[in-house]
Parts: C-alpha cells; structure tokens; sequence
C-alpha cells in the first residue's frame, strides 16, 4: 500500500507527551490537562479552554527512580509515568486528574503531589474514587465524584467554562473526532482493508495525546486518504485478531503481532478506539454533563467492575467486536502486576476457548518492549493454530 | 441412712478417682504433646493421603 | 506466705531448668530446645511455672471441649467435612497453633491471651459445624436457605437487622483462618489457581481464595451471595470466579475506595441500603431495625472497651498484648462484629483484669521489652505467631497492629436512618483496608498512631503482592527517616509461605537489630531456625 501522507507526522507527535501540537496548544493559551484512565472523561478535559492529553512515557527505558519509590513489583505502566515525569517530561501540564482505578495507579498519581515531580507553579492534581458497578448508585458517586474533582477544579483552579453550552460544545467536538476515528476504524472491517492495524492504533493514539482541534484537521484528511487508498492486491496477513487487555500506548506492540502474520482487526484495551471513540447522546433530560457521565459509565470495560452485567458486557463487547471486525481470535494481554487483568484474562481464555469457542491467546507484557523473542514465539504459534483452524474450516 | 451416705461417699470416692483418672491421662497427653505428635506424624499424613488421591471437580 | 503458695514456689525452683525463659536468661537453652527440627512439633509443652502450666492446661482442656462439642453436635457433617475439603484436615493443627502463639506469655498476659482465644475458639467450632451441618453437599440441614454467604471482607453486623438469618464470612474456614493455622493449606489452592493461567504476582489471599472456588472447596449454602470490593484489587477480580462456582444470585457491595472523605460516606449508605433490598429480595425478609440496635449496642459496647483497652496500651503495663490483642481483635471484629454475647462477656472479663493489672503497675513478659512497636500493613498470614517471636527474641512489643484500628465510631441505636450512615463509615473501615488503601493519607497515618502508642518502631508488613503498599515504600522509609522512629520492612508473601519463609521474615528483624542497632537477642536459639515443615 502507498504510505499515508501523515502517518510519519503522526509517529514523531509520539515520539514525546510534549510534541509540538500540545506546545503549540499551549502557546495559543490552552490549558493542558494529563489523565491516565478512561474513568476521566477525556470530553471533560476538552472543554473550551483546555486539552486533554493522555500521558504515555515513550522510549522509557529505565524506570530506576520510579522503582526506588514504587518498588520492581508494581506496574511498569506506573512507575514509567512516575520516572518520566520526574525526568521533566510533563512539566508542560497545568493539572493531572487521576483515577483510582487500580492500587498502583493511585499510588503514581499520588506522588504527583507528594515528590513535586511537575515543574510547573500551575499544577494541580485530583484523584476521584471511581464506581465498579453499572447501577444508579454508582451513577450517582461517578457524577459527584467528577463534579467535585473535575468539574469544579477547573472552574475553580483555571476559570474554564463549566456551563451547559461548554459541556455541549465539548461533546460536539468529541462526537466529530470519534466520527472520524471510528469511519477510520471501519475499515478494518473489510476483508482486505487499506489500513493496517498499527496504522490505526498509531492514529488512535495521536487522538489521545494531542489537542483535538489541532490533530482534527489531519485525521479528517487521512480519512479522505483511506476512502481512495488501494488496498494490497491480496490481503497480506493470515488472520485477523482482536487485542483486547489493559494498557497498550505503543504501536510497535501492534506491529509485533502483525509481523507475526496477524493483523490487530480490533483495539479493545485502555488506549485503544474500545472504548472511547463512541458517540455521546444526550437523551431527553438529562443535561450534557449527565450524558457525559452516563456515556463514560456505560462504555467502560475495565476489568475492575465487579457487577454481573458489566462483567457480561466485558465478554459480549469483545464478542461483538470479534463478529463485526472478522476475528480469527482474540489476544489478551495484561501489563504485569496488573491484578485485574490477570484475573480477567483468565476468566475470558475460559470464556472464550470454552464457551464461544473461538480461539484465545493470553499473554503477559512489560511497558517497554525490549527483548520480545518469547512475545513473537507465542504470537506466532497461535497465528498458526489459527490459520491451521482456517484451513480444516474452523473445526 | 448409713446406707446412703456410705453409698454417696464411695460415690464421691469413685467420682474422685475417675476424675484423678483423667487429669493423670489429660495431663500426661498434654505435658508430653502427644496428640500433636499423633496429628502430625499419623494422622494429618494418612489424611494428606486421601486429599492427595481425591478427583477434584476442578473448573472455572 | 501460704503454705500452697511457698510449696508452689519450691516447685517452681526445682523445675526452673525446663522453662525455657529461665533457659535463654542462663545461656542453657531456650524456646527453640523443646522442639524437633523443622517440624514445629515440641517434645513436650512448655514449662510456665506451676500455676501458669496448670492454667495452660485448664484452658487446654476448654479448648478441647469446644473440639469435642463441634463434633457431638453435628458428628456425621464433621467427619464428612474432613474427608471431603483438604482445609477441614488443617483444623488439627489448632492445638499447635495456640501453642506457639503464646510461647512466653505468663501471669496477666497468658490469662487474657486464653480468655480471648477461647472466645474464639468456642465461635470458630460453633461455626464449622453450623457450616458443615447445613453444606447443600453433604445434603443440607434446617438452617442451610436460612444462611447467607458473604464475602469475609464485608462487615456483617448490618446483616443483623434480618434477625431469622445468618450471615457467614465465606472464605473465612477454607481460608483467612486455616492459613493462619496451617502454613502449608493455601500454596495447594494458590497452584490450583495458577494451573489455571493466573501469575504469581497477584496477592495471594485472592489467589488462594480463587484456588478455592477452581477446586470446588467452598461449602454450600445459602440463597445468595453478598460480594464486596475490600479490601483491594484483587479481592475484586477474584469475586468473579467465586460468583461463577457459587452460582447463586449476587450482588457486590462495592463500599469507597477514597473513604475519607465526607463525599464517600453517603455513596457506602446507597451501597449497605441496596444490599438489604437485595436480601430482603432473594431471601423473602424484612429487615427489622429493632434486632440491628440490639447488636449495634454490643458492637458499641465492645468498641468502647477497646477505646479503653487502648488507652492501657499506651502505657507500659498493659496485660494485653502481642498476638492475643491482634488475633482476637481480628476475628471479633471481622468476623462476628457484634453478633456474638460471648465476644462482649469477653471483653468485659478482660478490661477487668486490664485495670487490675495496670494498678498493680504489671510488665508483660517479665518487663523484658525494650521497644515498643506499631504493626502496620496486612500480616504474614503464615507466621502469625511473628509477633510473639518478636518479643522473646528481641523484646519487642507489638502494641497494636493496623488491623486493629478497623471501625470503632458508634452506631446509632435508635434512628435507622443515621444508622445506616454510621454503618457506612463503620463498614469501609474494614480489616486490611481501613489504612491500606483510600490515598496517602490513610497509610501516613501510622505515625499518629505510633506516637500516640509510644512506640519507638515501626514494623511495616511488606507484601511483596500488595501494590498499593508497594507504591509507598520510599515514601514510608523516608518519613521514618524524618520522625525518628525505627523502621523494618518486613517482606511477606501474605499467604504464601514458599516466597519468603517465616525465617526470612525473621531474618528482615534479625538483620535490623543487630547490625543497626548492634542489639543482642534475648533468646539466641530463636534468631535463626529452620520452621518449614512446621504447620
């Protein structure tokens, strides 16, 4: 396939958390502001005034500092936020909202505000209590929780405007750039798609990490781009696979499945398009903060819901994915330490292999791909089994 | 009434050695730790045995 | 003098060489002498002195007779529980288990440990056999759709508002209680778990508990099955096996993580008040505020005698401590929270002979301590006996311990509405993670506590699993640093006694003591032992 006009651009926008879009959002007097989770609405972040940018730790080798303070046997997802940002690399930020999604991600985000790490007189730091159950209670904490910790800081601490009209604009502008990362996304659907699977998950994440009306114009010309773009002549993989699992924000870990022979049909794993690129609809009565809150609620995957029916909706989401996107299988990957998803990849292999018989891979990964001898032997054994399975006709 | 209190009072003497009986064989059994030594060196390893042997209806 | 008396101390000096404090204080022996190699198995039982051996016996006997009770009382339940649930097996161990814990304890200290352990003790077997007469699997009993499985985690005093059912802490039998008696038990259920794909990083009390529900070891009963959120991750994500093998209706109480502030409270209200309309639900009841008052008034009775308790434990003479203050808060507290008289009559027994002995000016343990610490972080579920071995090998008190700290605000009596709140805030409170997660805030803590305990150290569990302890471990060491306080990292797999053994536990004191502060051990034969075959 030719080469996208801007995908070169796109890989140098993650090559740093502070590229040159968010220094130059920052110039024209935005406010930037880091999150990690998808439990901070990135809508909300996005209100006029302000950017959202989802902090990554690119080319973080060493988490030497991180470690002395969270020790080896944390996330390395964490303790490479934690060491990038003491190295400087988020100095730009002007707030960090957190989550307590999980143990160790709060504990990261504590240290924001413990050790100083963010060189900046401006920072400021929350963390909400998120829920971990679908229901009206849970609704109810969510809202206040973000209310009280999002919402009101950035009024408080920045004068953003909160108002209805704000939050409408935000979901406007969320709802246009979702639009086209979703149209985007489709592709993959076809049988021989023009995009690849890194191609997209590079895209995905320059939606993240960049301010949304400075990377709009770019995407909405790549999508133009893929409407025309000649596929390969003959699909150049030998499956399809869906990626599903906790934290994946480099694309070289797409590629690697890819260069295994699998192309990455579907993204479902915290970064990824599911969640986050739905549209926000703001049902009858329901102000534009409340469908934000609902919205967020609703689509949220994580492994930490505990009730029966997001627990189901976990597996019948990826289920979905798997019918819609063509899978041959699907791969869980969980970062180490990560004890949610260790627990869920379990639970879904059997799910999975034993229950909707389609085929299942899990494997554990570190935040920084170094040695990925073992990852590649393991990709490449299941591609196999799945293109051998492909080839008796699925039995 | 003689009767009666001779009856009681080898009851109570009876009663009494029962009880002398069971303190000298509880407190032996407790002084020398035997019933840990029997649980640990007979019976705890037959039961091991038997668990070790078991079919576990083993699924998620 | 009186002749018992003067006879009685004529004993004593004739048989002064077998106890083992007289041992270790002439360089003869000490409490390791009595003990086969590895094994955890004495030659014979500890020598106290008359009057405290006999005690010991006595209460030994007691004990005994609550054994005996749980099997008269449901005998043919009891034999089928052993042979059926490997856990069953480790209850034999609970002689040995008392044993160790109160090596050295003599006088006050050894009375108020046994008045507390038999307490538990008498719930325990009561318990066992409750659970086991009414296990769907061995049939069933009367009480079996009367009973409602609950995580362990989740306090169960609200429960008492359904005064015709009975709430039972889940995986407290096939879990927390038999790893504390039985080192070996839960590495079994954690390698079933982990044949099953999960790592060996994730905390293994969950680990555990989920090897438990794969193995099909739970028993059965009840209509449905109330989960929680607490005390962290994991106990989350293992919910989802335990509620698949169950396979009864389920509802989690997901209670604030970040329950420290004011926001946090009202939200837990929702929580405890949906999981009654859920019982009420599944279980056809009304819950009944009057029967709730009841036992919040002996929750609060007992809550007051701890804050009682506590204010003699600051103090040098507090007859109470060490593993017996920890172990019985643990269980009264977590596991029958107000539900059980004997707990109250227990503790009234117990202030009482706190006051005597503090009049009479009493040291524990001969007045041997010379530091006093603060226990913080979940413990070494294995080596529950870590902090009896602390203070006869190198005097240090534990004077209380995180988990000790759970829930002790008052509950209203009269008003169901400011009940439930207090519940609430008495609920996320919970053992393991009043202090240990919820921000910061909560874990820095400790140097109030310590403070306000005259503690001198600090002895900080350390988890090797538990990520959220984990993420504060500079911080911690640096506060330290800056108050002054003596501080050990004492590294624990919390139910998993392969990764690092009770004398590498040992070994995190040891290495403190005597290279930084270039102390000598009371007792030399217990620095370094090798306990690994030991229950």
């Amino acid at each position: 396939m030719k080469d996208l006009k801007h995908l070169i651009y796109f890989e140098n926008l993650l090559q740093e958390a502070h590229n040159e879009l968010v220094t130059q959002a920052i110039s024209e007097g935005m406010h930037p502001l880091g999150y990690n989770c998808y439990y901070i609405p990135e809508t909300l972040l996005n209100l006029p005034g302000c950017f959202s940018s989802r902090l990554r730790a690119p080319r973080c080798v060493s988490t030497d500092i991180a470690s002395y303070y969270m020790t080896t046997r944390n996330c390395p997802y964490v303790r490479s936020i934690l060491e990038r940002a003491i190295e400087g690399g988020y100095n730009y930020l002007e707030a960090l909202f957190g989550a307590e999604s999980c143990a160790a991600m709060e504990r990261m985000e504590e240290h924001f505000v413990l050790i100083h790490p963010v060189k900046n007189e401006k920072f400021f730091s929350t963390i909400i209590d998120p829920p971990m159950k679908g229901d009206d209670n849970n609704l109810a904490y969510y809202k206040a929780q973000l209310q009280l910790k999002v919402v009101d800081k950035l009024r408080d601490e920045l004068g953003i405007d909160v108002s209805e009209e704000a939050m409408k604009k935000a979901i406007e502008d969320h709802n246009e750039i979702s639009r086209v990362i979703t149209e985007i996304g489709d592709f993959r659907k076809l049988s021989n798609p023009p995009i690849t699977g890194y191609e997209f998950h590079v895209i995905q994440l320059v939606s993240q990490v960049c301010p949304h009306y400075l990377i709009l114009p770019y995407l909405q010309e790549t999508l133009e781009e893929l409407k025309t773009r000649e596929p390969e002549p003959k699909f150049p993989f030998r499956a399809r696979v869906a990626l599903v699992g906790s934290e994946v924000d480099d694309p070289e870990f797409t590629k690697l499945i890819e260069s295994c022979g699998a192309m990455v049909v579907a993204d479902r794993y915290c970064f990824g398009s599911f969640p986050s690129r739905e549209q926000i609809v703001i049902q009858e009565g329901e102000t534009a903060f409340d469908a934000i809150c609902r919205h967020y609620l609703h689509w949220n995957q994580c492994a930490r819901f505990m009730d029966g029916m997001k627990i189901d909706q976990r597996h019948s989401e990826v289920k979905r994915l798997v019918d819609e996107f063509k899978a041959d299988g699907v791969i869980y990957e969980n970062m180490k330490f990560c004890e949610f998803w260790s627990y869920e990849k379990v639970l879904a292999n059997h799910i999975f292999t034993n229950e909707l018989h389609i085929p299942c891979c899990t494997i554990e990964k570190e935040y920084a791909l170094g040695a990925v001898g073992q990852l590649r032997t393991r990709f490449q054994a299941f591609i196999e089994s799945l293109e051998i399975k492909s080839i008796q006709g699925g039995k | 009434m003689k009767k009666v209190v001779h009856f009681i009072l080898k009851l109570v003497g009876k009663l009494a050695l029962v009880g002398l009986i069971a303190f000298v064989v509880t407190f032996t059994i407790y002084m020398t730790n035997a019933e840990n030594k029997l649980i640990y060196y007979v019976v705890r390893p037959l039961l091991n045995k038997h668990y070790d042997a078991q079919v576990r209806d083993r699924r998620i | 003098m009186k002749a018992t008396d003067k006879l009685i101390k004529a004993i004593d000096k004739k048989l002064e060489r077998f106890d083992p404090l007289w041992q270790a204080e002439h360089g003869v022996g000490g409490f390791r002498s009595r003990y086969y190699d590895k094994t955890g198995v004495a030659k014979y039982r500890e020598w106290r002195g008359v009057k405290d051996t006999f005690y010991d016996y006595s209460q030994w006997l007691k004990n005994l007779g609550s054994m005996a009770m749980m099997v008269g009382s449901a005998p043919i339940p009891c034999l089928k529980g052993f042979w059926e649930y490997r856990w069953m097996g480790s209850y034999l161990g609970t002689f040995m288990f008392i044993d160790r814990l109160f090596e050295g304890y003599r006088g006050y200290e050894l009375r108020i440990a046994h008045m507390n352990m038999h307490a538990i003790v008498q719930s325990l077997t009561k318990k066992i056999a409750l659970v086991l007469a009414n296990d769907r699997r061995f049939g069933g009993g009367p009480l079996t759709d009367r009973m409602v499985p609950m995580d362990e985690v989740l306090p169960p005093l609200f429960m008492a508002g359904f005064k015709d059912l009975i709430p039972v802490p889940l995986q407290t039998l096939p879990e927390f209680i038999i790893c504390d008696i039985d080192q070996h038990i839960e590495p079994y259920y954690i390698d079933v778990a982990e044949s099953y794909g999960l790592p060996a990083d994730v905390c293994s009390r969950c680990a555990a508990e989920t090897g438990v529900a794969i193995d099909d070891a739970f028993p059965i009963f009840g209509k449905a099955f109330l989960t929680t959120n607490m005390p962290c991750n994991a106990s989350e994500a293992t919910s989802m096996f335990q509620r698949r093998r169950i396979k009864l209706p389920d509802q989690p109480v997901t209670m604030a993580m970040i329950h420290n502030e004011p926001g946090a409270h009202p939200y837990s209200t929702g929580e405890l008040k949906n999981a009654i309309a859920f019982i009420e639900k599944e279980y056809g009841v009304k819950y009944d505020w009057d029967a709730l008052f009841e036992r919040a008034r002996h929750m609060n009775e007992q809550n007051l005698i701890e804050l009682e308790k506590w204010d003699i434990l600051k103090t040098p003479y507090s007859a109470l401590a060490g593993i017996a203050e920890t172990l019985y808060r643990l269980y009264s507290w977590a596991s029958v929270n107000g539900q059980e008289d004997y707990f109250t009559e227990t503790d009234r027994k117990v202030i009482k002979l706190m006051r005597k002995a503090y009049e009479e000016k009493y040291q524990p343990f001969q007045g041997k301590t010379r530091h006093r610490a603060f226990l913080w972080g979940p413990s070494a579920v294995y080596y529950t006996d870590f902090p009896t071995w602390v203070q006869n090998c190198w005097g240090i008190n534990i004077v209380l311990n995180m988990d000790s700290t759970m829930g002790h605000n008052m509950i209203s009596t009269d008003d169901p509405e400011q009940a439930i709140q207090d519940l609430a805030l008495f609920s996320e409170k919970a053992v393991m993670r009043h202090h240990a997660v919820g921000g910061w805030d909560n874990v820095n803590a400790i140097w109030e506590w310590a403070k306000n305990f005259n503690c001198d150290m600090v002895l900080f569990n350390d988890n090797v699993a538990c990520k959220g302890m984990n993420g504060v471990h500079a911080l911690m060491e640096e506060q330290a640093r800056e108050l002054g306080f003596h501080f050990i990292f004492i590294e624990h797999d919390l139910e998993d006694s392969r990764t690092v053994s009770r004398q590498e536990m040992r070994k995190c004191v040891n290495n403190y003591m005597s290279v930084v502060l270039g102390e000598q051990p009371l007792d030399p034969t217990i620095v370094e032992f090798d306990d690994s075959a030991a229950y």
